[in-house]
This record gives structure tokens, C-alpha cells and sequence, in this order.
């Protein structure tokens, strides 16, 4: 169950290029966050920014029940939560939303991260990891500084691999080319992940409708409340049986969504829905 | 020490109600916070049919303040009867829903649904949301409409009928006039401003629909003048919106003359506002001596009124 909190930050770690990890205390968050859920948080009371920003899960401490966050200061709501000092408050709801769900079958679980998008993936490891299951992660970003958060992957043993748009570090261009150079040496069946900017979602549903594989995409929407009232985060979802679109809210129905069902922008149906009349028809 | 009040005969815990659309179905707070702490909640607009709404983005953040133009987005009367309904019976607190139509007939419709369902305490009938082309300000903001649009609703049902009022007039206490004489047993007083925020670099409107209402502290200074306007204008109570997210705040609505308030963009803020706002309250009225709430509406002292303007000379 999601708990509204004051919380004090415990750690700050600043790392490059405007990125920080973030530690605070919140029982709630620390015992049931699952991959993929978030946070609204905000630094102290100020009127301004108004509203709470929200931020993936990183990774939990169930003994000092605390949370982390891997932040990019980016505008004003972000901005003042990097430069809490230690034992600063803020407001903080959570843990909310949809998480990952673990791939139905024995198939293994592609990662796709962009940027901050590595978040929800570290907690996703750990879950794999408790089923008994592997992964492996495909992390980009513009250049080597978007791709910090590598070592605790490795260090679970999971493969990652990098691709950097200036060729700092691992492949040189976009991940998704490493994610089909992957695909196209023949691995088992493999269920794609992806959370970062909307381009590379999109980018990684396509190859999952190409390839006819299933994919959950984590989508980062503008968010005004986090709990499904003010109706700001919403996006367009179809399922195969609806004939039209809905309007669904990203932080109680998502963020986390099965790619089919997603209506991308300029698109008139989602995937789902245009097999589904195939099928029919 | 007592926080109850009683608004068009439904007696609230206490003064303080969700506003409509920033409180949802009211069942989305369910284990966030105990809705029993509330005096009222108000449920999001219905129509008579589900809402799909305006185009994304929808809200956009302006100083102290939200821009919205969510354009009432809903399941409609007859799911929220039956889904909802059911489940918010479990809360010791007063429910209220937020009536709308694209015609006077259906306001009287989307009544005469809600009239029927058990647990209802009373109907708040939006004649003032700017962000949809057909009904809302366009009614309230037309004196021959707004007596229309009460009447009809009026004659639809026995509960409670509380229209709630645009600040996008120019006499607000002319509208609070008009819905008392067609038959209304309460005003809420405001709605959000007309409002308009530009992206100077695409020189676009930020909000998909264009112009939105405008919400939050930011508007509550105009808020508090309306408010104290309708009050002198009518006998039938008036409920305090706009920007309270504070016991002074909910105060400052209650002097000027108000029976309730509503906390509404600061549901979003901070979801426990409530218990908040309830302990400042309290804690005013034992540092004035007052032992009810009440003993508070309509005390404001006004330059050049009453017995301020004897003391004054
Ligand atoms: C479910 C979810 C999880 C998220 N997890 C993380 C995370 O783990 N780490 C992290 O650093 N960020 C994360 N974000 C994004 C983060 O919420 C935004 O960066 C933050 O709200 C920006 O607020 P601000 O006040 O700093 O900037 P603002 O002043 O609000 O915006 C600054 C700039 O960023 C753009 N922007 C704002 N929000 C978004 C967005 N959602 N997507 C793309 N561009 C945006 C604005 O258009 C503007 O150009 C997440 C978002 C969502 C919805
Ligand atoms: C996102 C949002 C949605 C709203 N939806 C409705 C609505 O459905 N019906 C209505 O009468 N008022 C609606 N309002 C107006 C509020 O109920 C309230 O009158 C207004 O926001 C001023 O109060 P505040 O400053 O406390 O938010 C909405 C306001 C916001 C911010």
C-alpha cells in the first residue's frame, strides 16, 4: 500500500554530467517497491514548483527501510531535490504504479535503458535473479557520462552492454543496434524491456513487432498527482478488443505497458488492435 | 471543540470538502488517507456518458499554480452510480457530485440518474468549466442560462442543489442572485480563471486544448473576493475555492463569510492536507477563544463597515 511521508535525505552521491543518487528513509517504499514503480517526490514545501516529480525506484534497503533514486537534474523540481543537503526533507508519496512484469514464459529478458531509464532496472535484476531467471541489459545514452549506473549490474553478474551516440563508450550509435545484433545471432525466446526517451521505446516496439516478440515499455509521461486524480499523465492505450482508444492514466494504469497496446503518436490503432482485426477480418 | 457545519441541511464533520477533479472518484485515495477525516468530497464532473477529454499535455505549471485543461474526462453517471457509489458508503463522510451536461436537459438527466442512488448528499451543478466547447462557462457565464440550467436541475431532483460559480464574470454576486432565486440551496464559489500560457519558442498554446483554467494558491485572493461577494449577495450558504492549502487559508474563506471550503490543486501537492489543515483550524479557534467553527463565518471586519467604521474615526 502506498504511503504519503515527510522523508529526510540520508545519503547524496553527485556523479557527472547533472546525475546524483539520492537515499531516503520511507518504510513503505523500502519493503514493497517492485521494478518499474515510483515515487512523487518534492524538496521541502516551496509553492514553487507546485507540484511533485516523479522518479523510478532504483534500489531498496529493507533493514533501514530506505530507497534510492538516480536523478538527473534536468529543470526546477529535479534541480532542488539534487541540491538537498544531507538530512534535508522533502514530501514523498509511494511506492506507485505498475511494475514490470517478469517474462509468462522461460524466455529471457532484454533490457533496453536510455539515460535515467536504467532505473527501474536494477530492482528488475533482483527480481529475475529470486525467480531463478536471466537477463541481460543494453544501457545507451549520448555520451559516457548517461551511462553511470553499470557496476551494480556487473556486479550481480548480469551482462550489460553499452552503446554511447558518440562512441565513448561501447557500441558507437543508437542501443537498439546492439539489441538486433543480439537478436540476430539466434538466442532463445526473449521478451523485451524498455524505459528511456520516447524515440527508443518506440524504437524497441518496432523491433518487437517485427521479430513477434512481446515487449513492456515504461512510459515517462508529464505527471501531476502520481495516484490517477488529476488526470494530467494520460496516454492513449488500446487493447485488442476496443474498438476505439482510451485515455488511461500512466501512474495507476502504467507506467509500465504492454508495447502492443500503446497508440504512438500519429498512429490511428495500437498493434494489438490492428492484429486482433486481422485476425477477424 | 466543535468543527461540524451544515450546508443546505447535510451536516459535514467539518468545513473542509475535496474539490471536484482533484479528488477523483474520492476511492483513489483509499489507503492513502482516511477519507473519514473529510467532511465532504466532491467526485470529478459526470456526464451522462463516459468522457475521453481533452488531448494531452493537459496542465501545465504556471507561479503557484496549475493550468488545466483536462476537459472532464469520466465514466459517466451511471458507472460512478454503480461502481463507485458502493464503495465510498464505507466512509463516514458527506458525498457530493459534480454535475454536467452539454444541454439543460441533460443536467436534469445526469440529476434524476443520481437522485435515485443512496448515498448521495448532494449535487454540485458545474455551469463553469472553461475547458469544454459546448455547457459549462458557456452557461455560467450567462444569467438566462444559469437560471435555466438550476431550475431544470431544481425541478429534477429533492437533493441538495449547489451550483458552482465561474470567476470568469464580471458580477459574481449577480450569478450567486440568479442561482438562489432558481431554487439553489447553496453556491460554490469559484470555479478556475480563464487562462492562457504560451511556448514562445513553437508560439503555441502549452496546453493541447489552448486556454485552460487556472488553479492554486495563485488564484486565491481573487478567490476569497468572490467568495465574500456572493455571500453578502445571498441567504443560501456559500462554499469557499480556491488556492486554500493551509488552515489560514480555509480561515480567510470562512471570515469573508463562507460555511465550507474546498482544498482542491493541493490534493495533488500533498495528500494528507487534510489532517493538516484540521489541527491548524483547531488550533486557531482555542488561540481565539471559540469553542465552534462556526463562530468564525462572516467575521471579517471591513474598512468602513459596520463597527470597524465606528472604531476607525
Ligand atoms: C514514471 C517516471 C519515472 C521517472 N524516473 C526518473 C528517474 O528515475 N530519474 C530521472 O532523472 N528522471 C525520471 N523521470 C523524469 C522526471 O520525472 C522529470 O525529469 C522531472 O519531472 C522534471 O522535473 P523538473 O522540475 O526538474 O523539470 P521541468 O522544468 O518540469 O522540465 C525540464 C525539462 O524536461 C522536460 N521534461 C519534463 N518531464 C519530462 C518527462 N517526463 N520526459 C521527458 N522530458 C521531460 C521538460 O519538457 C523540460 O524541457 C521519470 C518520469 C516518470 C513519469
Ligand atoms: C485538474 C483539475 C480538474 C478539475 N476538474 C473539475 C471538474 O471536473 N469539475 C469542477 O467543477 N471543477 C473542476 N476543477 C476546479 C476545482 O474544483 C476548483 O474549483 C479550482 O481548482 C480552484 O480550487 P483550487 O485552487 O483549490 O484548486 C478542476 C481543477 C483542476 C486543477
Amino acid at each position: 500500500m502506498p504511503a504519503n511521508r515527510d522523508v529526510a535525505l540520508v545519503a547524496r552521491e553527485v556523479l557527472e554530467g547533472a546525475y546524483v543518487l539520492l537515499t531516503f528513509r520511507h518504510p513503505e517504499v523500502a519493503r514493497e517497491a517492485r521494478a518499474g514503480q515510483f515515487v512523487m517526490i518534492k524538496a521541502g514545501t516551496s509553492a514553487d514548483p507546485p507540484l511533485r516529480r516523479p522518479f523510478s525506484i532504483l534500489a531498496v534497503d529493507p533493514e533501514r527501510e530506505t530507497f534510492s533514486l538516480f536523478l538527473k537534474a534536468v529543470g526546477a523540481g529535479s534541480r532542488a531535490l539534487a541540491d538537498l543537503p544531507p538530512g534535508g526533507a522533502a514530501q514523498c508519496v509511494g511506492p506507485l504504479g505498475r511494475p514490470f512484469e517478469p517474462p509468462s514464459d522461460g524466455s529471457e529478458a532484454l533490457m533496453v535503458a536510455g539515460g535515467y531509464g536504467i532505473a527501474p532496472f536494477l530492482l528488475f535484476v533482483r527480481e529475475l535473479r529470486r525467480a531463478g531467471r536471466t537477463g541481460r541489459v543494453f544501457y545507451g545514452g549520448r555520451t559516457v557520462a548517461d551511462l553511470q549506473v553499470r557496476e551494480p549490474f556487473t556486479a550481480l553478474g548480469v551482462s550489460l552492454v553499452p552503446a554511447t551516440e558518440d562512441g565513448s563508450l561501447g557500441h558507437r550509435g543508437r542501443v537498439t543496434a546492439p539489441l538486433e545484433e543480439y537478436l540476430d545471432g539466434g538466442p532463445g525466446p526473449a521478451t523485451l524491456y524498455a524505459c528511456g526517451p520516447d524515440a527508443m521505446m518506440r524504437a524497441v516496439a518496432r523491433v518487437a513487432e517485427r521479430r513477434g516478440l512481446p515487449a513492456q515499455v515504461s512510459l515517462d509521461p508529464w505527471m501531476g498527482c502520481g495516484v490517477g486524480t488529476c488526470l494530467g499523465c494520460v496516454v492513449r492505450i488500446q487493447r485488442p478488443d476496443e474498438p476505439q482508444a482510451k485515455y488511461r492514466c500512466a501512474c495507476t494504469e502504467g507506467p509500465v505497458f504492454d508495447a502492443a497496446t500503446v497508440v504512438w503518436p500519429g498512429e490511428a490503432a495500437s498493434l494489438a488492435r490492428r492484429r486482433a482485426v486481422e485476425v477477424k477480418g | 471543540m466543535s468543527l461540524a457545519v451544515e450546508i443546505a441541511g447535510v451536516r459535514l464533520k467539518n468545513p473542509l470538502i475535496a474539490a471536484s477533479g482533484t479528488f477523483g472518484y474520492g476511492v483513489e485515495y483509499e489507503g492513502l488517507l482516511d477519507l473519514s477525516l473529510l467532511g465532504g468530497i466532491v467526485s470529478k464532473g459526470l456526464y451522462m456518458e463516459p468522457r475521453d477529454g481533452c488531448p494531452t499535455p493537459r496542465i501545465v505549471e504556471t507561479p503557484s499554480g496549475l493550468l488545466n485543461a483536462i476537459g472532464l474526462q469520466g465514466v459517466g453517471a451511471p458507472a460512478f452510480v454503480r461502481d463507485v457509489l458502493p464503495r465510498l458508503a464505507r466512509y463516514d463522510t458527506a458525498v457530493f457530485v459534480n454535475v454536467c451536461g452539454d444541454t439543460v436537459e441533460e443536467y436534469a438527466e445526469v440529476a434524476r440518474v443520481l437522485a435515485g442512488a443512496p448515498g448521495v448528499a448532494g449535487l454540485e451543478i458545474n455551469i463553469s468549466c472553461p475547458n469544454v466547447k459546448k455547457g459549462g462557462m458557456a452557461f455560467g457565464g450567462d444569467p438566462r442560462m444559469t437560471h435555466e440550467v438550476v431550475a431544470a436541475v431544481r425541478k429534477a431532483t429533492r437533493l441538495p442543489v449547489i451550483p458552482k460559480l465561474s470567476p470568469n464574470v464580471a458580477d459574481v454576486a449577480l450569478f450567486a442572485r440568479v442561482c438562489e432565486e432558481a431554487g439553489a440551496d447553496a453556491v460554490s464559489c469559484i470555479n478556475t480563471l480563464l487562462g492562457l500560457v504560451v511556448d514562445v519558442e513553437a508560439r503555441r498554446p502549452k496546453l493541447a486544448f489552448g486556454t485552460g483554467g487556472l488553479s492554486g494558491p495563485a488564484i486565491r485572493p481573487v478567490a476569497v473576493r468572490m467568495a465574500w461577494q456572493a455571500a453578502r449577495a445571498v441567504k443560501i450558504p456559500v462554499i469557499g475555492i480556491g488556492g486554500v492549502s493551509s488552515a489560514q487559508d480555509a480561515l480567510e474563506f470562512l471570515i469573508v463569510g463562507c460555511r465550507a471550503v474546498q482544498i482542491g490543486t493541493a490534493n495533488f501537492v500533498e495528500p494528507g492536507v487534510y489532517a493538516r489543515v484540521l489541527a491548524g483550524l483547531e488550533d486557531y479557534l482555542g488561540r481565539h477563544g471559540l469553542d465552534d467553527v462556526n463562530a468564525v463565518v462572516g467575521t471579517l471586519r471591513f474598512p468602513g463597515e459596520g463597527a470597524e467604521a465606528g472604531s476607525e474615526g
